[in-house]
């Protein structure tokens, strides 16, 4: 990508105690992408995140948000962002629309209409006057986006933004995130567990483990054309499809085969021929779970940085 | 900044606690003064002594106390003044006011201030510790908004309950004794140095309250400071109350001793240098003014250093 990087992660590292958490994280985040973080328990997200809005002051390195040092000038770069780290603790005396009112008076010029049309865009209209201590987890998850949206951020951070939320839910809030990345050029950075909806959410995808950035991906290469052949004698088969120059792999009890779609009635006739009996060719989808899987090593959790 | 002590101030009072305390208070000041009027009715003092008795039996004791070879300048001038306005009352046929009545409630409402102080620390521990263990810190931290501007915000919309707590306690004191008692007969004399002279009651019970109010902020900014570092709203509120009772007792334990000059509980309570007790001796208001500020300048400190520097993890 050629263009400027909204959000540069620079030489970013945490040492607690003599413990290194992070270690020299760099990533950049452009305008309308959606970038997932993904990694196993321990690997750092959280505290890559907290250092990215300020809650924790790096040991190393800085992030830059739109020319702006989260170190030095704290104020202007973090006026830019909106966030929800984990679940959005709101204030549970207070309706949402004092929660709302509350944080709308710590940015610069956010009239009152602002407060109104945000609630309406995340469907919180006819709850808006309760107590937040009366929401469910996913009205609350509704009010936390609500809240990270008032100030029309150009970065967007959310931390495991769709826990608690129902299936229905979590679909809605996908689209929502993608149109305003899309319509709005916001960059955003979606830590989360939930694999397969990363998967869907997400442009791009960087992997942390052992507070390393081991790995960054665009989705779309993740989803190579490939192909499982359930076929009997698998070893037969196997031989006949490699002799004949296609990449082949075992898996479970079939076998795959990277291939565009146009080559499989071909490799299915030589198959029919050669007398293996197919009971199904199917394309195959590794899903990101495996991929991860694959490449953090099984997912072993990282060990605990906490004493 | 006004938007922020305005969300402090918001937030304070959608908690059912602060206004249970402030009424709270309300209902204390009109029980007390219920209780008083109750006492007296049903158990009227025989054959009362008149105000010139008494009067004349506290100049005796005042004399008395002159004769201390030991005493200080501070109480020395107090006795003097006390026997002059005496003399002065005896003299002229100016009674002061009568014991149960609105203008003597109003010059002794002070006396209720530690309720006030007890509510601040609640408002004051609990002010920067329940962001905490909320988990609304993360919200509030991650804002445009630097920490010290957060915390400024916080310490003053604690110090403002604290004022208003304090004049409420005024107002209801006058209230209440309006109501009890009613408006008594009397005049209340002041001494300046050389001569007696009229005062109003109002300007003194004012002025006593301002001067007990020191008390409140100085506890109350000790209590911010405990709630910042432990991020215990308990724990802040627990060892500021546990240390305002226990706190003057070690006056007088430490009152042999120089370094009693330098400790916090000695000077908490600036009406001394008006009621003629002071426990340590050599001590005087600009140096109880400036122990204070001493003090205030490090619980600050300690809150901005500590709250500033934080990594957030909660």
């Amino acid at each position: 990508m050629s263009e400027q990087a909204l959000v540069q992660i620079r030489n970013l590292s945490k040492t607690i105690g003599n413990k290194r958490i992070i270690k020299n994280l760099n990533l950049d985040l452009y305008k309308g992408q959606i970038t997932g973080f993904l990694g196993p328990n321990g690997a750092g997200k959280t505290t890559t995140i907290r250092m990215m809005v300020g809650l924790m002051k790096p040991t190393e390195g800085d992030v830059i948000i739109d020319g702006q040092s989260v170190t030095n000038h704290f104020e202007d770069s973090i006026e830019k962002v909106g966030v929800i780290v984990e679940n959005p603790e709101l204030y549970k005396y207070m309706s949402g629309y004092k929660n709302l009112l509350h944080f709308s008076r710590m940015h610069k010029g956010i009239p009152k209409k602002r407060i109104d049309e945000v609630v309406q865009q995340v469907g919180m209209k006819n709850r808006i006057n309760e107590k937040v201590g009366s929401y469910s987890l996913g009205m609350r998850q509704r009010l936390g986006l609500a809240q990270a949206l008032l100030h029309n951020p150009k970065f967007l951070i959310l931390d495991e933004p769709t826990n608690g939320l129902d299936p229905a839910g979590i679909r809605e809030f996908r689209l929502y995130l993608q149109k305003i990345a899309r319509e709005n050029g916001v960059a955003v950075f979606v830590s989360s567990h939930l694999l397969s909806e990363i998967e869907l959410l997400c442009d791009r995808i960087a992997i942390i483990q052992n507070g390393e950035l081991i790995d960054i991906k665009n989705v779309k290469e993740l989803q190579l054309s490939r192909f499982l052949f359930k076929v009997e004698p698998l070893a037969e088969a196997e031989e006949i499809l490699a002799g004949i120059g296609f990449p082949v792999s075992r898996h479970d009890d079939g076998l795959i085969v990277e291939t565009e779609a146009e080559h499989v009635p071909g490799a299915v006739k030589i198959l029919v021929n050669a007398n293996i009996s197919i009971f199904a060719v199917q394309p195959f989808k590794a899903t990101l779970e495996d991929q991860f899987l694959e490449m953090t090593g099984g997912g072993d959790i990282a060990q605990a940085h906490t004493k | 900044m006004l938007k922020l002590i305005q969300n402090e101030w918001m937030k304070l009072w959608s908690r059912k606690s602060s206004w249970i305390m402030l009424i709270l208070l309300v209902l204390i000041l009109f029980g007390t003064a219920a209780i008083t009027k109750w006492v007296n009715t049903a158990m009227p003092v025989e054959n009362p002594e008149t105000w010139q008795q008494v009067e004349t039996n506290e100049m005796l004791y005042n004399q008395s106390m002159l004769e201390n070879p030991e005493l200080d300048q501070v109480q020395r001038d107090y006795f003097e003044g006390e026997i002059a306005i005496s003399e002065h009352r005896l003299e002229n046929d100016l009674p002061p006011y009568e014991y149960t009545s609105m203008q003597q409630g109003v010059i002794e409402s002070h006396f209720m201030i530690s309720i006030v102080t007890l509510f601040t620390v609640i408002v004051a521990g609990g002010i920067v510790a329940a962001e905490f263990s909320q988990g609304t810190i993360k919200m509030l931290l991650t804002r445009p908004v630097k920490r010290w501007k957060i915390l400024t915000s916080k310490y003053l919309a604690a110090m403002i309950y604290a004022v208003l707590l304090t004049i409420v306690l005024f107002i209801s004191t006058a209230m209440a004794g309006l109501i009890f008692f009613g408006i008594g007969e009397g005049t209340f004399l002041t001494w300046n140095g050389s001569e007696v002279a009229e005062g109003s009651f109002w300007l003194e019970g004012l002025k006593m309250l301002a001067l007990s109010f020191a008390g409140v902020w100085i506890i109350g900014t000790f209590a911010f400071m405990l709630g910042t570092v432990f991020r215990s709203s308990s724990l802040a509120i627990g060892l500021s109350i546990f240390l305002m009772f226990t706190g003057i007792q070690l006056v007088f334990l430490l009152a042999d001793y120089e370094i009693v000059k330098y400790y916090l509980f000695t000077h908490t309570d600036l009406t001394q240098y008006y009621t003629g007790f002071l426990p340590v001796e050599g001590i005087t208001m600009t140096m109880s003014v400036i122990v204070l500020m001493v003090y205030f300048v490090i619980f600050m400190a300690v809150s901005y250093l500590t709250f500033g520097k934080r990594d957030v993890t909660a």
